[in-house]
C-alpha cells in the first residue's frame, strides 16, 4: 500500500513538473527576447553566407553563427525566467505553492524545449538559403546538431545563472560572455579554437576543396556542448535540492558530465590524421591528381569533385569567346580550380615541425603560385552564387580566355603583372570578353577609377599610363594577377563594340596573326576599323608626380614590365 | 530648490542607493575577461587590439543600463527633492568607475603589445569617444525606458536596446561610414561620437526631468 502511495506521489510530481515545463516552454517560445534573437540570428546567417557560392563544409559551420546569437538571447531569457521569483521579491509566495524550488528548476530545464523551435526554424531557413544558392557538398548532421545543442546549452547555463543570481544583469553578462568567446577566437591558437562555444572567424573552411575529416571536429564539439548543457542543468538543480541523497546523485552526474566535457575537449585537440592532411596537401599542390576534367572546344575544364555544377557557367563565356575567334592558338587552354590554402596551426597542431615544413614546401609548388601560368586558375570558395557578382566572374573568365586567344599572359600567381602597352591585341581581348558576356557599360567604365575615385596608373618604360581594371577583379574569382590593362586599350575596345560585330570580325580575320602580334599598335587597329583612336584623359598632377592617381611616381616603385609573349 | 545644507545628506543618500554591486560586477566582468584574453594572447604572441577592448567594455555598458533607475517614482516625485536628482547623481557617480574601467582595460591591452612593434600604435581618442558615445546612448535608453510603463524593466530593456544600437552603428553600412574607422577617419569618428553623446545627453536630461505620469495602464475591466 505504501508503495502505491509513493508511486502516486511520484506520478503527481512528474505531472506537476510536466505541466510547469509546458507553461515555461510556451513562455520561452513567445519570449520577445527569443524572437528578437531569431531575427538577429537570421540577419547574422544572411551576412555570414556572403555572395559566394556556399560550400556545405563551410556554410554549415558558418551559419551556426546565427545560432550563437539566438543562444545569447535564450540564455538571457532563461536567466530571467529562472530568477523570476527571487527578482520580484516573491520567493516566499512561491515557497507556499505545492511545487518546490527544485521542481520549478526541473520544469525550467525541461521547458528549454521551448527554445528548440526557434533554433530549428533558424537551422531550416539557413539550410534552405544555402541550398537555394546552389550549395556544393552535403550538410553534416553533427555540425547542424551542434547549433541546436549550443542553444540548449546556453539556455541551461542561463537557468543555472538565474537560479543563483536573479538580477537581470547576470543574464546580460552571461550572454556577453558567450558573444566574447565567439568574437575573440583570433587570440586563441591551434586546435584550442574548437573548444570555445562556437568559432566562426578563425578557420579556413572556405578555402578547402572538400570536407576534411576532423576539421572542424564537429562530433566531439557537439558532445562537449551536450556535456555543458547537462552540467549546467545539474548545477541549477544542485542549487535548489535539499536532500543529501539527491545532492550526492547530482554530484556523481556532474562528475560524469565533466568527464564527458574533458573527453570531448581531448578529442577536439587531437591532431588531424596525417593521411588526411597528406591528401589535402596533394589536392592543393597537385590538383590534377584529383580533379575531374572535361574537354569542350579545345578548352579543358578541371574541377574538384562535387563542383561539376559550375561547369555551365564556365563553358558559356569561354564558348562565346571561342565562337568569335577567327583562329585558335595551337596550344589548348586549361581552366582549373585552385586554392590558396595556408596550413596554419589549426591544421598542423600535433605534427612535427619537419612534417609541417614538408607540407609547406609542397604547397609552395602549387600551380597557382607559379610565376608563369599555364592555365587559368579559379579560386575555390570565391565563385559567386549568382546575380551581378556571377556576371563579373563570367566576364573575368571570358577575359582570361580572350587573353589566351590573343597570346597575352594568363593570370600569374607571383611576380608583377605585365602591361600590354599600345598593343592592339589588348583591345581585341577586351572586345572579345565584352561581346561574349555583355556586361553593363557602367561597370566597365568604373574600372577606369581607383578605389578612392581617382584614376589608376602604372609605370611602364618610364611612362605613366592610365590603367583599367576589369569588373570583379578585386573579388579574386581567378587566382593570380592578370595583365594590367590600359585605359587606352579599354576605350578602343568600347569603341569597337559600337561597330557591327560582323565588321570587326571581318577586319580581325583578315590579318589575325598581325593583330595578335605584340608590335601591332592600337592606332593601326583603329585605322583598320575606320574609327578614331579614343583619347585617354590626361593624368592629374604634374609629371613625374601623379597627384590623385593611385600609383607611385617614377623611380619610387618597380616598373611594370611590358607584355612581350 | 534644494538648499546647500541638504547637499551632504543628499550625497550620502545617493552613495547609499547607488547600485554599486551591479555596476562594479559589470565593470569587473569585462576587465577579468580581458585579462584572461590578454593572458591567452600573450601565450599565442598575438597582441590584443582595440576591438577586443570594445567587446570587453560591453558588460560595463550593460551594467550602466541599470544605473539611472528611479524606484517608487510616484512617491519620489511628491518629495521636495526633484525626482531627477537621484538618477542624475547615480550617473555622475558611475562616471569615475567607468573611466577607471576604461583606463584599466587600455593598460591591459597595452601590455600585450610588444615594445619593439614597428609603426605608431592606433590612436586612442576615437576609441574613448566611441566608448563615451556608447555609455551616453545606454544612459539615454535607460532614462527613456524609465519614463515609460516598462520602468520596472528599465535596465533589462535598455541593455539589449543599447547593444542593438551599437551593433547597428557598427555593421550597418550607412552608419559605419561615419562611425567606424576605417572607412571614416579618426577625427571624423571622434566628432561623430561626441555629437551622438551630446544628443544622448540632451535626451537623458529631457527624460529625467519629464514629469508626465504615463506608467500606469488604464483598466477597462475590473
Amino acid at each position: 500500500m505504501l508503495e502505491g502511495v509513493a508511486a502516486r506521489s511520484r506520478a503527481r510530481r512528474l505531472r506537476m513538473v510536466m505541466d510547469l515545463a509546458t507553461v515555461e516552454a510556451s513562455l520561452l517560445v513567445r519570449s520577445v527576447l527569443v524572437l528578437a534573437g531569431l531575427l538577429a540570428g537570421g540577419a547574422v546567417v544572411w551576412v555570414l553566407l556572403s555572395p559566394t557560392q556556399p560550400l556545405w563544409w563551410n556554410a554549415g559551420w558558418r551559419t551556426n553563427g546565427g545560432q550563437l546569437v539566438l543562444a545569447m538571447t535564450v540564455l538571457a531569457a532563461a536567466q530571467l525566467a529562472a530568477g523570476r521569483s527571487r527578482r520580484d521579491g516573491m520567493a516566499d509566495l512561491y515557497a507556499s505553492f505545492p511545487a518546490t524550488r527544485c521542481t520549478r528548476t526541473l520544469a525550467h530545464l525541461i521547458g528549454l524545449a521551448g527554445a528548440a523551435p526557434a533554433s530549428l526554424v533558424l537551422l531550416g531557413a539557413a539550410a534552405v538559403a544555402v541550398q537555394l544558392r546552389g550549395a556544393i557538398g552535403a550538410p553534416s548532421i553533427a555540425v547542424l546538431a551542434g547549433g541546436l545543442l549550443l542553444v540548449i546549452a546556453a539556455g541551461a547555463a542561463g537557468i543555472a545563472i538565474g537560479t543563483r543570481f536573479p538580477h537581470p544583469l547576470a543574464g546580460v553578462i552571461g550572454a556577453l560572455m558567450l558573444f566574447v568567446t565567439g568574437a575573440t577566437t583570433h587570440v586563441a591558437s591551434g586546435a584550442a579554437i574548437w573548444l570555445l562555444p562556437w568559432e566562426i572567424v578563425d578557420d579556413q573552411l572556405g578555402s578547402l576543396p572538400g570536407p576534411l575529416a576532423g576539421y572542424p571536429p564537429a562530433g566531439a564539439h557537439a558532445s562537449e556542448l551536450a556535456g555543458v548543457a547537462v552540467l549546467a542543468g545539474i548545477v541549477a538543480l544542485a542549487l535548489t535540492v535539499r536532500s543529501a541523497r539527491a545532492r550526492a546523485a547530482l554530484a556523481a552526474a556532474g562528475l560524469l558530465a565533466v568527464a564527458v566535457i574533458c573527453l570531448a575537449g581531448a578529442m577536439q585537440l587531437r591532431p588531424i590524421p596525417t593521411a588526411a592532411l597528406n591528401r589535402l596537401v596533394s589536392e592543393v599542390a597537385d590538383p590534377a591528381s584529383v580533379q575531374q576534367c572535361t574537354t569542350a572546344g579545345q578548352v579543358r575544364y578541371c574541377l574538384y569533385p562535387g563542383f561539376g555544377r559550375d561547369l555551365p557557367s564556365l563553358e558559356a563565356p569561354v564558348g562565346e569567346v571561342l565562337a568569335h575567334l577567327p583562329a585558335r592558338p595551337p596550344q589548348a587552354l586549361t581552366i582549373r580550380q585552385a586554392t590558396s590554402l595556408s596550413l596554419d596551426s589549426t591544421f598542423t597542431h600535433g605534427h612535427s615541425q619537419r612534417q609541417v615544413s614538408q607540407w609547406n614546401a609542397q604547397l609552395q609548388r602549387a600551380p597557382g603560385n607559379a610565376g608563369a601560368a599555364t592555365a587559368v586558375y579559379l579560386s575555390v570558395g570565391s565563385w559567386p552564387a549568382g546575380g551581378g557578382q556571377l556576371a563579373d566572374a563570367r566576364f573575368d573568365v571570358a577575359l582570361a580566355a580572350a587573353d589566351w586567344a590573343v597570346r597575352l599572359p594568363l593570370p600569374i600567381g607571383s611576380g608583377q603583372a605585365c602591361v600590354p602597352l599600345d598593343q592592339a591585341r589588348e583591345a581585341i581581348a577586351i572586345w572579345l570578353a565584352i561581346v561574349a558576356t555583355h556586361p553593363p557599360a557602367g561597370e566597365l567604365t568604373d574600372g577606369l577609377r581607383g578605389p578612392g575615385g581617382g584614376m589608376q596608373a602604372a609605370e611602364v618604360q618610364n611612362t605613366i599610363v592610365q590603367v583599367w581594371s576589369p569588373p570583379g577583379i578585386d573579388a579574386g574569382y581567378l587566382t593570380g594577377s592578370p595583365p594590367q590593362f590600359t585605359a587606352a586599350g579599354y576605350l578602343l575596345a568600347r569603341a569597337m563594340t559600337s561597330l557591327p560585330e560582323q565588321k570587326v570580325s571581318q577586319v580581325l580575320s583578315g590579318a589575325w596573326s598581325t593583330w595578335v602580334n605584340q608590335r601591332t599598335t592600337d592606332a593601326r587597329l583603329a585605322a583598320a576599323l575606320g574609327i578614331p583612336m579614343p583619347t585617354v584623359p590626361t593624368l592629374p598632377g604634374p609629371h613625374p608626380g601623379l597627384g590623385a592617381a593611385t600609383a607611385p611616381g617614377p623611380g619610387n616603385a618597380p616598373q611594370s614590365p611590358q607584355c612581350t609573349t | 530648490m534644494t538648499p546647500p545644507s541638504a547637499l551632504p545628506l543628499l550625497a550620502r543618500h545617493l552613495i547609499r542607493t547607488m547600485p554599486w554591486v551591479t555596476l562594479i560586477t559589470g565593470c569587473l566582468a569585462g576587465t577579468i575577461l580581458l585579462a584572461i584574453l590578454a593572458h591567452v594572447a600573450d601565450n599565442a604572441r598575438q597582441p590584443l587590439d582595440q576591438g577586443t577592448v570594445r567587446v570587453a567594455f560591453l558588460p560595463a555598458i550593460g551594467a550602466l543600463a541599470f544605473v539611472p533607475r528611479v524606484p517608487f517614482r510616484p512617491l519620489t516625485q511628491a518629495t521636495p527633492v526633484p525626482a531627477w536628482v537621484a538618477p542624475a547623481g547615480h550617473v555622475l557617480l558611475a562616471i569615475p568607475v567607468l573611466a577607471a574601467t576604461c583606463l584599466t582595460q587600455l593598460r591591459i591591452m597595452a601590455q600585450t603589445i610588444p615594445s619593439h612593434t614597428i609603426g605608431d600604435p592606433a590612436a586612442l581618442y576615437p576609441l574613448i569617444a566611441q566608448l563615451t558615445g556608447w555609455s551616453m546612448v545606454t544612459v539615454a535608453a535607460a532614462a527613456c525606458i524609465g519614463r515609460s510603463r516598462y520602468a520596472d524593466l528599465g535596465g533589462a530593456i535598455a541593455a539589449p536596446v543599447s547593444f542593438a544600437a551599437i551593433a547597428l552603428a557598427w555593421y550597418a553600412p550607412v552608419s559605419a561610414r561615419l562611425l567606424v574607422a576605417p572607412p571614416a577617419t579618426a577625427p571624423a569618428v571622434t566628432v561623430a561620437w561626441y555629437a551622438i553623446s551630446s544628443a544622448a545627453l540632451a535626451l537623458t536630461c529631457a527624460a529625467l526631468r519629464d514629469q508626465w505620469h504615463r506608467y500606469s495602464r488604464r483598466l477597462y475591466r475590473v
